[in-house]
Formats: structure tokens, C-alpha cells, sequence
């Protein structure tokens, strides 16, 4: 009997299920403005579904034009979706406004990538912490000073930090500073674009250990958007893999990792300089470049570069099919190969 | 990275210390500031004689121990009518450089703030203003409101108005394109805090030294309106109206047209120093971290 | 193989407002013809400082002492117009942004050509001739028609095959790569470090690659130097280094990178900052971190030969010891 299972025929959402759903999200930027608009669009996120459970740490990894950020800010509701729904704890966000989407903005903050860009300069390192609780007037202004206390000893910060300026920072402190901002309001999900890429190696590994820390201890759920596969391999527990708009391939982290089905990802892992020099990569890299996301490929998007990709790539755009517990991936040669091993 | 740090920072005092009187020229230029000002302030006490007694005895008499200036074609001690019309024309130049800073930084603010449609409906009149000729466009001003110096100072305003708000804008987009605005909304910052607490001080400092050095050439636009007649009317002096009455004895005594004509250049100039020390500031060279 | 570069107790200083800062410290090392030598450490830690010096591009307000040889030759107190003769012919330099490092407004082609006519005495159809094969050679595919783009036609990874491409132009003897793949994603750092790769097998340049990131160091150097606050602290063989790493910093650095053995929150991580160097620790600079401190690291550890190729400089190793010692007074660093 045929395990294969499509996408959209997976049970539906269980009662305390996901804490984010992200349905069918699709965003596209126009390339250009005003009269002169050509019409042309730029498929950033193309048909996105994916799903974070409470205390998960879900990474979205993929490299330049995979959409990745796009999502990320689509989450944060920086940007409005072109179509699909964004739902947070049973409740649809995507058209949120004011005192609702101030209330969905409370449980999911942000981590950004760049640490001298990502806090004001001109602010005090307490009043950038404090920065939601003023906001929303979470407090006392006594309490509020309390609270910003606790959070820089939760991020391994001197409470002296508070009355620190930015400039007098190095880029691992403020990145702790950018995260103890995040925790100020007791989120629930915490959006990380990219929080470790900026940072030097001894650096990134006090910020990823604190983040790992955080998560376990306050159950917070983490989409940890990054490029660095040793780095998602080390944090999440699930991965999905991005390409040109589209996930190709998700499961838990171990599983895409070990056993790849889609060839993208497999291209991926591949690529990964280990830090090891008998792992060296000796020919068998992917060629080619990524097509622009103005014109993506017709019907599997990695056609143009998959080393194994047949005639129907080109035609018909592959499903998601599920090759494990929770682990899928939309590639025809892969979905084919199952059925063959199946029976 | 270097970060711009303006003296509307949250450490007034250790930037006036280090920044701008830090620097030679900003230094000049503060003092002699500081001293001009001081003069207009306190002109009744300064200035030796009415201004506009006249004496008849000493109908365009030379510069003298009692009269260090001269007397003019009435008569009047020259020393004490650039003490007093130099209040004026410094109230002309103050006055109308805030009123455009104070309408232009908001406009420039919000049009980069949002961009789009926004940023079009605020910047295309705006556009439309500088694109005039600025004496022109005061000029007809004054002709459909009438002459005075409230009414010059409103002309001033309008001309510096589109500056400041470019200015403005420019910096605010550079500013907006930073992560930190980004997280502010994304922790549910609302938009007028955001403008206020984040934008506002991070990009107002361009916009700081524009006013300045506009507020020393404000006082050469009054001066040229008064000269045509548009500006300040009798019996009110501006050193623009003295220049015109000098004009006509400006062979027989030259002390009349020359004094207030110095005391023009040194404002000028005054504030260029101060404009150029806020800048060696604001320069995001001059920051290192 | 002979020494092609050979740096001798090179010392770079900034002078700057907060005082004279020592960017690099009593460098020495050598290459040697044909290998590509890695030269790795964090942001900060001078070698890019380092590069820069050898290639005379330090901004007027850096300081140089030491000796640079390249070829038998010394560099430093070259006079300047000697210098920018020998940079693009025979020493040239890959940056790691290569939209920066090409000219927006002109044909990729042409930024080639010109690298030749700027050094060889050849006539301009003769240099397009050249430029056209050095595109083919780096693997830009349809190369005759990619020849006329501007820059911002062709995608980052183009790019910088491009640069490399310019770097190659006159054959030189030595390339100095500054983080050539840091900007590029990872399945284009595989093509470009398989570029270089190659073209090192082919036609025999020497490459000193400068790089943050262990994972390219591992992948394609032959030997490594590790810089830590502008001290040279170990230089191995690649396989050395990552098997048997014997500097506590360069053992601290290989132990942060993130693996999925490790529970996740159990990185090991390096505790303090690096230093100010404006005002750097006596000694060696890693001792304010380092778990095994002791009263002589306050004394600058000389770079010694552990093994004919394992050069470290900790007072916990013996052959520092040895060569530290006033009697055996040779702080040497050549390999």
C-alpha cells in the first residue's frame, strides 16, 4: 500500500495544535512603480504552508531570492501578504489592525541579523529594552525598570548595561540587547531572521547557547530563518528548505539532514564547507545560478539546475509528498522512487 | 559603523563640549554669536543715542570719539541705528528660519516616513516652491500681502520651507532604512512614537546645520527686500533700509553704507563658522565607534 | 617548493585619537610557492591589516615595521609608483564584495583588458583576445556574449568569477583573496572555491587566502595561520590544525563551532572580549581569556617549531619554552 500522503489531505489542525499556521501564503513585489509599471512581478513567497508548534524551534533555511526573509516579515506582519492567511493561536492575523494587531505583536517579537543597525543609537541600552513595555504601558514606570533588570541578566548582560549607549557595545552584546527587547513582553514566538550570520564564531555561539537556553526554559517557539546549515542543524528542531519562493523540503532537522529527498537540499548539505579538511568537496557541486524570481521556471523551480530532473519537472509542478513522519518533500524523481520502493 | 550623533542627543552638553566648540571655527563662530545676540538683546542699553534723534548740526558728520560711526544725511548717530535696526534684521532672520524649520521638518518627516502617496502629495508642491526663483517668489508675496518686516520674515519662510523639509526628508529615508525602525514596528511601536522617538532624533541633525547657515543668509534676503522698499517700514530701521538710505551719500560718507554692511558679512559669516562646527559633528566620520 | 613571500616581525599601528593602536603584532611567516595558505581569526584580529600592508594600501596614517619579502624582494619602503607596478601583474587581490570591486559603469570585458594593457605591452585586440579566454577560464558561461555586461547583469557569484578573473589577468605570481566568499551563497562558494581550487592545480599560483570561516579554510588551504588580536598565535598543516590544534584559542575557536552532536545551549564559548588594542595586555594577547593563563604569558610567547611544520606561540608548549629561553633567543617564525 502506497504511504504517500499530498500536503492538503493531512489531518486537520489538532485542538492546542500549532501556535503559528501559515496557509497558502503567497507575497509578490512589483519590480517597479507608477505609470511606467511594467506589470512584472517579483515571486518572493510563492503558495507557503507551514506550521510552529509551542516550543518548537522551526528553521527556514535557503539562500539569496529564496523568499526566506520575506516570510519572516510576512510573520511579523511588516508586510502584507499578497494572498494565504497567517494564523496565530487559533486566530487568523492577516488582516489585523490596530488594538488586535498591537495584542499579536506583544506575543510575537522579532531578532534581526544585523546588531549596529537593529537598536537605535541614540537610545540607552534600557530604554531599547524597554522599548514595548512603553509602548503598551505594560507596568509601572518603577516596574518596567525592574523588568529591564531581570531581562539583561536573562541574557547574561550587567544590569549596569541599562545605561549603556549603543556605540559602546560589540556586536555579540548588542545582539543580546536585541533579544532581551524581544523577551521584554513575554512573547510567545520569536521571529529570528538571520540572528547569529553578523556575529564572529566565539560570539555566535554565546548567542546561539543563549537562544537554545531561552527556548527551553521559557518554552518559547522559534522560527530561526538562517543560511547557515551547521548552525539550523545544531538549533532546530524541524527545518524547512527554501527555494525561489517555494518550500522543497521539511521534516525534523535530523531527518532532512541524514536523509534528503529533495536534490536541492541534497545539493545543499553538500555544499556546506565542513570544517574538516578530510570532508573536502571534490567536484559534484551545483552548477548553475539561481534564476531570477521574476520569471521562475516553469513547474519545478529547480529544474533549471537538478542534476536528476526529467521531463515532467518542467511541466508539472511536484507536489508535497510525505516520506516520513512529518517529513515531505515536492520532487517528481524522489515521489517516484518511493512509489517504486513501495511496490 | 559610524553613527551621526546631533546636538539633539540625549548628551547636549558633552557634544557642544566636544563637537562643535571643539573646532575653531565653531568656536568663532559661537562667540560672535553669542556677542551679536547679546547686542540686539540688550539695544536700548547699548546704543549711546535715540536712534532717531536728528541733529542737524551734524548732518553727515565723520566717524568721532562720541560717534564712532558718523552721523548720517539727518543727521543721526549711525552706531546706535545699526545697533537697533540689527535687532530687527536679526528678528527678520531668526524668526523666519525657525518658522520654516518648524513647518518644514514635520512636512519632510512624515513625507519620507510613509513614502509613497504620502511622500508625493507633501513633496510635489514643495518641488513646485523651490523650483521659483526665490527673490521672485518673495517679491510677489509681498506685493499681494503688502510690505513690513512680519510680512518679509513670512516671505523668508517660504523660500527656506521646501529646504528644510528635502533636507529633512532625505535624512528621515536613510534613517527609515535602518532595522531599528523595523523593529520598533515589528515590538508594536505605533507609528507617531516611532516618528518621534526614533526618526525625529536620528535624522533631525542635517537639517539643524541647513538652519543655521540659512539663518545668517536670511538676514542678506531681508537686507536686499528692505533695499527695495518691501521690507521693514519707516519709522522702523533694518540694516537692508540703511543700506538703501546710505546708498545715496555713499560718496561724501561712506560710513553710512559701510557699518551695517559689516554687520551683515560678520552674521553671515558667524553662522557659517557655527553651521560648519555643528557639521564637523554631525559628519559620520567624525564618530567612530 | 621555496618561500615566495616571507614576512619577518611585521608590526602594523594606527594612529588614532584614542592613541596608537597595534593592529598587527610581530608577524612573521612565510608561503611557499604553489600552496594556498589560509590565514583565519575574527573580525579584528589584523589580517586584513595584514594584507593590506603587503600590498601598500594602508591608509597614511598606519605605521609599517618589519620586513616583507616577496620574490627576494622587499616591499616595505618600496617606493609607491614600484608598488602599484606590481600589484595586478604580479601580486594582485580578490575582495570579498565583488560588486565594489568592479567598475558599475563598465563592460566586464574591458575591466579586464585593462588590468592587461595596464602592465603588458600589448595592443588593445590582443588584451580583448586574453580577457575573453581569463572569462572562459573562470567559468563564465557564454563568456563572448557576457563579455560586453555591466556589472549589475551578472549575478553575485558571476561577479566575482569576474574579479578572479582580473586577479589572473597577468599571471601572477601571488593572489591575495580577502574573504572571497563570505558575500556568496553556499552553493556559489562551492563553485568559487572549486575555481580557485583549480585554478591553483592549473596554473600554479600561490594563494593566501584570508578568511573568518573555518568550514572554507578546511576545504581547500594547505597550511593555516591563526591570528588572535594581531599576534600570528599557530601555523599548521590544514589537517593539523583541525586533528590536533594546540593554541588554547585556536582549540577554544574550533570548539564554538556549532554541531549537531552538541545539546543544543552547550557551545563551547570563549568568555570575556577580545582585547582594546589601543591598549592590548602585555604578552600574549589571548592570556585575558585564556583557561590555562599563567604568570609568563605577560611575556610575548615567540612563534616556535613544535614539529617541522607546527609552528605555535603559548608558553604551555615546550618549543616555545625552548625558544623563548634568552640562550636560545631565535624567535623565528619561517616554516
Amino acid at each position: 500500500m502506497s504511504q504517500i500522503l499530498s500536503s492538503n489531505e493531512v489531518a486537520p489542525v489538532r485542538p492546542g495544535g500549532p501556535i503559528l499556521q501559515v496557509d497558502a501564503l503567497v507575497k509578490h513585489f512589483p519590480t517597479d512603480r507608477g505609470l511606467m509599471a511594467s506589470g512584472a512581478v517579483v515571486h518572493a513567497v510563492d503558495s507557503i504552508d507551514l506550521e510552529i508548534h509551542p516550543g518548537e524551534v522551526l528553521a527556514v533555511v535557503g539562500e539569496s531570492g529564496s523568499g526566506k526573509s520575506t516570510l519572516a516579515r510576512c510573520v511579523l506582519r511588516l508586510i502584507d501578504p499578497t494572498s494565504g492567511r497567517i494564523v496565530f493561536d487559533g486566530r487568523d492575523v492577516t488582516g489585523m489592525k490596530g488594538r488586535q494587531l498591537a495584542g499579536f505583536r506583544q506575543q510575537v517579537q522579532p531578532v534581526f541579523q544585523d546588531p549596529f543597525s537593529s537598536i537605535d543609537p541614540r537610545w540607552r541600552v534600557g530604554r531599547s529594552v524597554a522599548e514595548t513595555l512603553d509602548a503598551f504601558s505594560i507596568g509601572t514606570k518603577a516596574e518596567r525598570q525592574e523588568r529591564v533588570v531581570d531581562l539583561l541578566d536573562r541574557v547574561g548582560l550587567d544590569p549596569s548595561f541599562a545605561r549603556r549607549r549603543p556605540h559602546e557595545l560589540s556586536g555579540g552584546q548588542r545582539q543580546r540587547v536585541g533579544i532581551a527587547a524581544a523577551l521584554a513582553p513575554e512573547p510567545r514566538l520569536i521571529v529570528a531572521d538571520e540572528p547569529v550570520s553578523a556575529l564572529d564564531v566565539s560570539v555566535q555561539a554565546q548567542v546561539l547557547n543563549l537562544l537554545a537556553d531561552l527556548q527551553r526554559d521559557l518554552g518559547l517557539a522559534i522560527l530561526f530563518v538562517a543560511h547557515d546549515l551547521a548552525v539550523v542543524e545544531h538549533i532546530s528542531h524541524r527545518t524547512a528548505v527554501m527555494y525561489l519562493g517555494k518550500i522543497v523540503e521539511t521534516g525534523p532537522t535530523e531527518r532532512v539532514f541524514r536523509d534528503p529527498r529533495h536534490p536541492y537540499t541534497k545539493a545543499l548539505l553538500e555544499a556546506i564547507p565542513h570544517p574538516d579538511p578530510e570532508r573536502r568537496l571534490v567536484g559534484s557541486v551545483l552548477e548553475g545560478e539561481i534564476p531570477s524570481p521574476i520569471a521562475p521556471p516553469s513547474g519545478c523551480r529547480f529544474r533549471t539546475r537538478c542534476p536528476v530532473a526529467i521531463d515532467r519537472c518542467a511541466v508539472e509542478e511536484p507536489e508535497m509528498t510525505l516520506f516520513g513522519t512529518g517529513h515531505t518533500a515536492a520532487c517528481h524523481v524522489a515521489r517516484a522512487e518511493l512509489e517504486a520502493s513501495a511496490g | 559603523m559610524s553613527v551621526a550623533v546631533t546636538t539633539s542627543g540625549a548628551a547636549p552638553r558633552a557634544v557642544w563640549r566636544r563637537g562643535i566648540l571643539a573646532s575653531r571655527k565653531g568656536r568663532w563662530g559661537f562667540g560672535i554669536l553669542t556677542g551679536l545676540a547679546l547686542i540686539a538683546i540688550f539695544a536700548p542699553l547699548l546704543a549711546p543715542h535715540d536712534p532717531n534723534a536728528i541733529d542737524a548740526t551734524r548732518i553727515l558728520a565723520k566717524p568721532s570719539l562720541p560717534h564712532p560711526f558718523g552721523s548720517d544725511d539727518l543727521g543721526r548717530d549711525v552706531l546706535s541705528r545699526v545697533i537697533f535696526a540689527y535687532r530687527v534684521s536679526l528678528a527678520v532672520a531668526v524668526g523666519s528660519t525657525l518658522l520654516a524649520f518648524l513647518v518644514g521638518v514635520p512636512l519632510g518627516l512624515y513625507a519620507g516616513y510613509h513614502g509613497g502617496w504620502v511622500d508625493t502629495a507633501i513633496m510635489r508642491p514643495i518641488d513646485m516652491v523651490l523650483a521659483l526663483p526665490a527673490m521672485l517668489l518673495a517679491v510677489a508675496l509681498i506685493a499681494i500681502i503688502g510690505p513690513g518686516s512680519n510680512i518679509s520674515a513670512l516671505a523668508i519662510a517660504v523660500i527656506y520651507m521646501p529646504i528644510l523639509a528635502r533636507v529633512v526628508r532625505s535624512s528621515t529615508l536613510v534613517v527609515v532604512s535602518q532595522t531599528y525602525i523595523e523593529a520598533a514596528r515589528a515590538r508594536g511601536t505605533r507609528s507617531r512614537r516611532i516618528i518621534t522617538r526614533h526618526v525625529l532624533p536620528n535624522a533631525i541633525g542635517p537639517a539643524i546645520v541647513q538652519a543655521t547657515i540659512l539663518m545668517g543668509f536670511a538676514l542678506q534676503i531681508e537686507a536686499a527686500l528692505s533695499f527695495l522698499g518691501l521690507g521693514a517700514q519707516p519709522p522702523t530701521s533694518s540694516l537692508g533700509v540703511m543700506l538703501a538710505d546710505g546708498r545715496n551719500v555713499l560718496t561724501q560718507a561712506p560710513w553710512v553704507e559701510v557699518f551695517p554692511g559689516l554687520a551683515i558679512a560678520i552674521t553671515v559669516l558667524a553662522f557659517n563658522f557655527f553651521g560648519d562646527g555643528l557639521r564637523s559633528r554631525l559628519d559620520p566620520a567624525g564618530v567612530t565607534e | 617548493m621555496s618561500d615566495l613571500l616571507a614576512l619577518e616581525h611585521v608590526d602594523v599601528g594606527f594612529a588614532t585619537e584614542d592613541g596608537r593602536v597595534s593592529a598587527v603584532s610581530d608577524v612573521s611567516l612565510s608561503v611557499s610557492e604553489g600552496e594556498i595558505f589560509g590565514l583565519v581569526g575574527e573580525s579584528g584580529c589584523g589580517k586584513t591589516t595584514l594584507a593590506m600592508a603587503l600590498m601598500g594600501l594602508l591608509p597614511t596614517t598606519a605605521h609599517v615595521a618589519g620586513s616583507v619579502r616577496f620574490q627576494g624582494l622587499e616591499l616595505l619602503g618600496l617606493p609607491p609608483d614600484e608598488l602599484r607596478k606590481l600589484r595586478g601583474d604580479r601580486i594582485s587581490m580578490i575582495f570579498q564584495d565583488p560588486m565594489t570591486s568592479l567598475d558599475p559603469t563598465f563592460p566586464v570585458g574591458e575591466q579586464v583588458a585593462e588590468t592587461i594593457t595596464a602592465h603588458r605591452d600589448v595592443n588593445d585586440a590582443r588584451a580583448k583576445e586574453r580577457a575573453l579566454e581569463l572569462l572562459g577560464d573562470v567559468g563564465i558561461p557564454e563568456h563572448e556574449r557576457r563579455f560586453g555586461d555591466a556589472p549589475h547583469r551578472l549575478s553575485g557569484g558571476m561577479r566575482q568569477r569576474v574579479v578572479i578573473a582580473t586577479a589572473l589577468a597577468n599571471e601572477p605570481a601571488l593572489v591575495l583573496a580577502d574573504e572571497p566568499t563570505t558575500a556568496l551563497d553556499v552553493t556559489i562558494q562551492a563553485q568559487v572555491l572549486d575555481l580557485l581550487r583549480d585554478l591553483r592545480t592549473r596554473l600554479q599560483t600561490t594563494i593566501v587566502l584570508i578568511t573568518h570561516d573555518l568550514g572554507v579554510v578546511a576545504q581547500i588551504c594547505d597550511r593555516v595561520g591563526v591570528m588572535y588580536a594581531g599576534q600570528l598565535v599557530e601555523v599548521a598543516p590544514v589537517s593539523e590544525i583541525f586533528r590536533s590544534p594546540r593554541h588554547p584559542y585556536t582549540q577554544a575557536l574550533l570548539a564554538a563551532l556549532p554541531t549537531q552532536q552538541q545539546v543544543p545551549g552547550s557551545l563551547r564559548v570563549i568568555p570575556g572580549r577580545v582585547p582594546n588594542l589601543a591598549d592590548p595586555p602585555p604578552g600574549c594577547r589571548f592570556s585575558t581569556r585564556c583557561p590555562y593563563v599563567m604568570d609568563v604569558c605577560a611575556t610575548v610567547p615567540p612563534l616556535a617549531h613544535e614539529t617541522d611544520e607546527h609552528l605555535i606561540a603559548c608558553w604551555l608548549s615546550e618549543a616555545t619554552n625552548q625558544a623563548g629561553r634568552p640562550d636560545h633567543a631565535t624567535a623565528g617564525g619561517a616554516a
